[in-house]
């Protein structure tokens, strides 16, 4: 008996030596341990040994099985170690990555979504409103009534009217994002913090810098006591976290007919570092050479605007501030073309 | 407005470098946008805004450098006119509410002829061209003072008198440079005893110019009302530099003495004798007016507590006359300011003279308001659109709303429910898109050039007439030259099950000549969105997984196939599609059942169930 057991021992331990891989592994445990293995039938026949023997005889069997089993372990361990670094050694870890085919997020998108996040966390909420607007909306609720100059600046883009409710030059593509201050500010009761992004267009000459077809983001908020501290403190704010907390941020004066005081915003230049000058000691041309980019309009709400949306401009007051997305996507990826932004050439878009 | 350093310096002592003063300059409102070198020194490019028509004149932006310098303005010294030895004949009928004011005189015994050096000099610095001398130097002052002015020839005005009044619709104008105008009803005119001789504001009449072989002229200096003259120059498209003033409202304090300083040259330069009293037809005095502001409020407005002898001290400089009495400050503002009208504007005087960069950047403090705005618009549902479509392959594109008529034609989009503009920048761009497939095709075929894997989608407004109304919506389209049907449809019905829609985008998807277009109404999907999530426990026991292959006709559509597998039990937990090859089908079946662990004959009883009635409704058969 314990021949045959030393036996089953030799035997299991040299095919376990030899297996190459799992399969053949896993067949051998079969063979010794499984449910007709020679072990588990050596093991049937303890009883009929007399009672005297069946205890040592028990403990060198159980003894073989744990050796057997220890020994499956190792050899399972083995083959797994010696497949993975048999893997390793047939694949190229120099090759490039297959990198996933996934698309990519238009910049003014990338943009748009930002600025929407860093003002949602200044409390703004977002408002979405019509392309399709009426002179009363686009100028003369913002304090800019026919025959006002500063119409010469935004040229304007009518609708034809036939075969609709409007009479001829009623209906007309608003040229800025704006036209909402009046839709919103006439049915919400302030206070309140208001977002306003989408398309605009003027009827203007397309180049580098300009187009008939742009986007705009409009922010404004009415409350008790806000102030051009408050507005240039936002805009600081929201400058810093869109463009890196090292961007500085300046204001100038500036007139808009919706806005008294009004200012405009400029920020360091983002491709020179606001340093007027290249790397190589070139100068700038992106900021002519000034290490300052201009950005954006903005102003405290003239009471004119306040009035004509039913809002007390003694009691209350309001900033509004208004930016191209076209712009500040540009600023941000170091775009020199405005009209980049309307290619759809996959060479350009796969970089963002 | 060219501003030439060495003019500027005649009328205000500088002693800011160039840099210095162009980036205060800017500061304070009038933008520098360029520094022109040129022989005889630099030349300011400013950006003048439609609210300060005072620095369209070279004393205007040395007044503005005074104030930053704190110097004083060198005016130009005019002698008093004198009386006239012989006066001509000329009456002048004029119409204040038309006309506020209209200043002028008669001088005779000129000599028309060249411009001395100097003053070519100077108006070539500024980009004007010399045409004689009596013109150069209505030009000048006008660019010197900033009231434009105008010299008839006295002998041409037929009748010897002059009627102020407005045209008629069509009336035949000929300007001085030659040009005919048909004028529209309304503008501005003079008339004499038989014709229009000057297009009030805006250009004068080339019948009664100054030439060579004039002798006599009458000069004036008007007030004319910006909107009457915006109008004209609008609807003839006529700009000029007398109009571009005027159209802001000219300083109507100071026509006498630009006319004084008119007349000092003409007698310097072109000779002559004044032959008139001075004519100064006016319906009020034009004087300083007063505005109130609250000291209070000047400093709330700023937002910190600007000392009240700093905010005299800027208003001083400014000239606006500043007295404080019980909080309230009061200002004197001269005629040259018409841009301050409300205690909103001296605050801004204040804020841009004290330095905007100077106030310390504080956000507001003040609750943050949570009542749901009008027009409020929830953009993550975009977002989350636009991430899934991108996970799937496909790229963003932003193309124009404006399209042409030939490609509404090419892509079957004509129709009358699209919007037209009636005065487009061109052809190309005079349609609103009824849809976005034309932006998306473009799209491929310019990347076809490149590469053949191109997936594109546009998130964005199309626009259409409906019920005489123009509606926008959104809408989200997408086109694939590589990815299959089944594969676009997968990415839509992902889409829709993320923003808890039932629906079947099978309609939606087009097969077109390069590849596979798909459009959805995205303002509807916005609408109907359900995007919150409620957790679900999962099963307790195991399922179990069988896939089921069989033999059935092509025809058989996929999609009944699985409703009637999955109509056998309700423990059939879902059936997917997972390998199709000619008329065999294998479905991945997985039963699963939610108070027990099923056993293998509970299941193969229901699979034999299912066998059965694919048999009978399919003639399927078991692979």
């Amino acid at each position: 008996m314990e021949d045959e057991l030393i036996n089953i021992k030799t035997t299991a331990l040299s095919f376990i030596w030899e297996a190459e891989d799992k399969k053949s592994l896993e067949e051998t445990k079969l063979q010794f341990l499984g449910r007709s293995g020679k072990l588990t039938l050596a093991m049937k026949e303890l009883p009929k040994l007399p009672i005297e023997r069946r205890t040592e005889v028990g403990r060198l069997a159980n003894e073989i099985k744990i050796t057997i089993e220890n020994a499956l372990e190792q050899k399972q361990l083995d083959l797994t170690s010696e497949k993975t670094s048999k893997i390793k050694q047939s694949i190229d870890v120099t090759a490039p990555g297959i990198e996933p085919k996934i698309g990519h997020m238009h910049p003014i998108s990338q943009v748009l979504h930002e600025t929407i996040e860093i003002f949602k966390s200044l409390g703004f909420q977002v408002a979405d409103g019509p392309e399709i607007e009426t002179d009363h909306y686009n100028f003369e609720v913002l304090n800019i009534p026919k025959d006002h100059p500063s119409r010469d600046t935004q040229q304007t883009l009518f609708l034809d009217t036939t075969d609709t409710l409007y009479s001829p030059g009623e209906m007309l593509l608003r040229t800025q994002t704006s036209n909402m201050q009046g839709r919103i500010m006439e049915k919400t009761k302030p206070p309140f913090r208001v977002l306003v992004p989408g398309k605009v267009f003027r009827y203007e000459e397309v180049d580098a810098s300009h187009g008939f077809e742009f986007w705009q983001v409009e922010g404004f908020m009415v409350d008790k006591n806000l102030s051009m501290s408050n507005l240039f403190a936002t805009l600081d704010y929201f400058f810093k976290q869109f463009f890196g907390r090292d961007t500085k941020v300046k204001f100038v004066c500036h007139n808009f007919p919706f806005v008294e005081p009004g200012a405009e915003a400029y920020i360091s230049c983002v491709v020179c570092k606001g340093k007027a000058r290249l790397p190589d000691g070139q100068g700038c041309s992106f900021c002519k050479r000034t290490g300052w980019v201009e950005i954006l309009g903005a102003g405290m709400i003239h009471p004119n605007v306040l009035r004509a949306v039913g809002i007390n401009p003694d009691i209350w007051s309001g900033f509004a501030f208004g930016t191209g997305l076209s712009r500040m996507a540009t600023l941000k990826f170091g775009m020199d073309d405005l009209r980049l932004l309307t290619n759809p050439d996959l060479r350009i878009l796969e970089q963002f | 407005m060219l501003a030439p350093l060495s003019l500027i310096k005649d009328y205000v002592k500088i002693t800011l470098s160039e840099a210095n003063l162009a980036e205060r300059l800017t500061e304070v409102g009038l933008g520098v946008e360029n520094i022109k070198k040129k022989e005889g020194g630099s030349i300011l490019d400013l950006e003048v805004t439609p609210n300060r028509p005072d620095w369209l004149s070279i004393v205007g932006v040395a007044r503005e450098i005074a104030s930053l310098e704190n110097e004083k303005l060198k005016l130009p010294k005019v002698k008093e006119l004198k009386k006239p030895t012989k006066i001509l004949p000329l009456k002048i009928k004029t119409d204040y509410a038309i006309n506020p004011r209209f200043t002028g005189i008669i001088i005779t015994g000129v000599k028309v002829g060249e411009s001395p050096d100097w003053l070519k000099k100077r108006l070539d610095q500024i980009g004007m061209r010399s045409i004689n001398n009596i013109v150069d130097i209505t030009n000048f002052v006008m660019y010197e003072l900033g009231n434009p002015l105008h010299a008839f020839d006295y002998d041409k005005i037929e009748g010897h008198e002059m009627t102020v009044g407005q045209s008629l619709e069509g009336e035949l104008f000929e300007s001085v440079d030659g040009i005919s105008y048909h004028l529209p009803k309304g503008a501005v005119v003079i008339r004499d005893s038989r014709k229009i001789i000057d297009l009030c504001g805006i250009k004068g009449g080339k019948n009664s110019g100054t030439y060579n072989d004039t002798k006599t002229v009458f000069i004036r200096v008007p007030v004319e009302l910006p909107n009457l003259i915006r109008s004209t120059s609008t609807k003839l498209g006529l700009r000029s530099d007398a109009s571009s003033i005027f159209e802001k409202a000219v300083d109507a304090g100071v026509t006498i003495f630009t006319l004084k300083r008119c007349v000092d040259l003409i007698l310097e330069i072109a000779g002559g004798e004044i032959a008139s009293d001075l004519y100064d037809l006016k319906a009020k005095e034009f004087l300083p007016w007063s505005v109130k502001v609250n000291l209070e409020k000047i400093k709330r407005y700023l937002g910190f507590t600007i000392l009240d002898k700093d905010v005299i001290d800027i208003l001083q400089r400014l000239n606006l006359q500043p007295v404080i009495k019980g909080g309230v400050l009061e200002t004197k503002i001269p005629t040259y300011r018409n841009d301050l009208k409300i205690d909103e504007d001296i605050i801004e005087e204040v804020a841009r003279l004290y330095g905007y960069n100077k106030i310390e950047r504080k956000l507001p403090s003040g609750e943050i308001p949570v009542s749901r705005i009008d027009y409020f618009k929830d953009y993550s549902l975009q977002l989350k659109a636009k991430e899934i479509l991108i996970a799937a392959g496909f790229s963003e594109i932003k193309s124009y709303s404006l399209v042409s008529e030939v490609d509404l034609d090419k892509f079957g989009l004509v129709g009358k429910n699209v919007l037209r503009v009636d005065n487009p920048v061109s052809r190309e761009f005079e349609y609103l898109r009824p849809g976005l497939k034309i932006g998306l095709i473009k799209g491929l075929m310019e990347n076809k050039k490149f590469r053949n894997d191109i997936s594109l989608f546009e998130l964005g407004k199309v626009y259409r007439k409906i019920d005489r109304k123009a509606v926008e919506e959104y809408f989200l389209s997408g086109i694939s030259s590589n990815l299959s049907f089944a594969q676009i449809k997968g990415v839509l019905q992902k889409l829709f099950r993320e923003f808890g829609i039932k629906k079947d985008p099978s309609s939606m998807i087009e097969i077109i000549d390069n590849g596979l277009f798909f459009e959805i109404n995205f303002s509807e999907i916005e609408e109907k969105a359900n995007t919150q999530k409620i957790y679900k426990s999962i099963p307790k026991y195991p399922p179990v997984i069988e896939d089921l292959s069989i033999k059935v006709s092509e025809r058989v559509k996929t999609e009944d196939i699985i409703e009637t597998i999955k109509n056998q039990n309700s423990i059939i937990y879902s059936v997917t599609l997972i390998d199709e090859f000619e008329d065999s089908k294998t479905f991945h079946i997985i039963y699963q059942d939610k108070e027990k662990n099923l056993t293998k004959e509970e299941v193969a009883v229901i699979h034999e169930k299912i066998v059965k009635s694919l048999k009978e409704k399919f003639g399927a058969t078991q692979n």
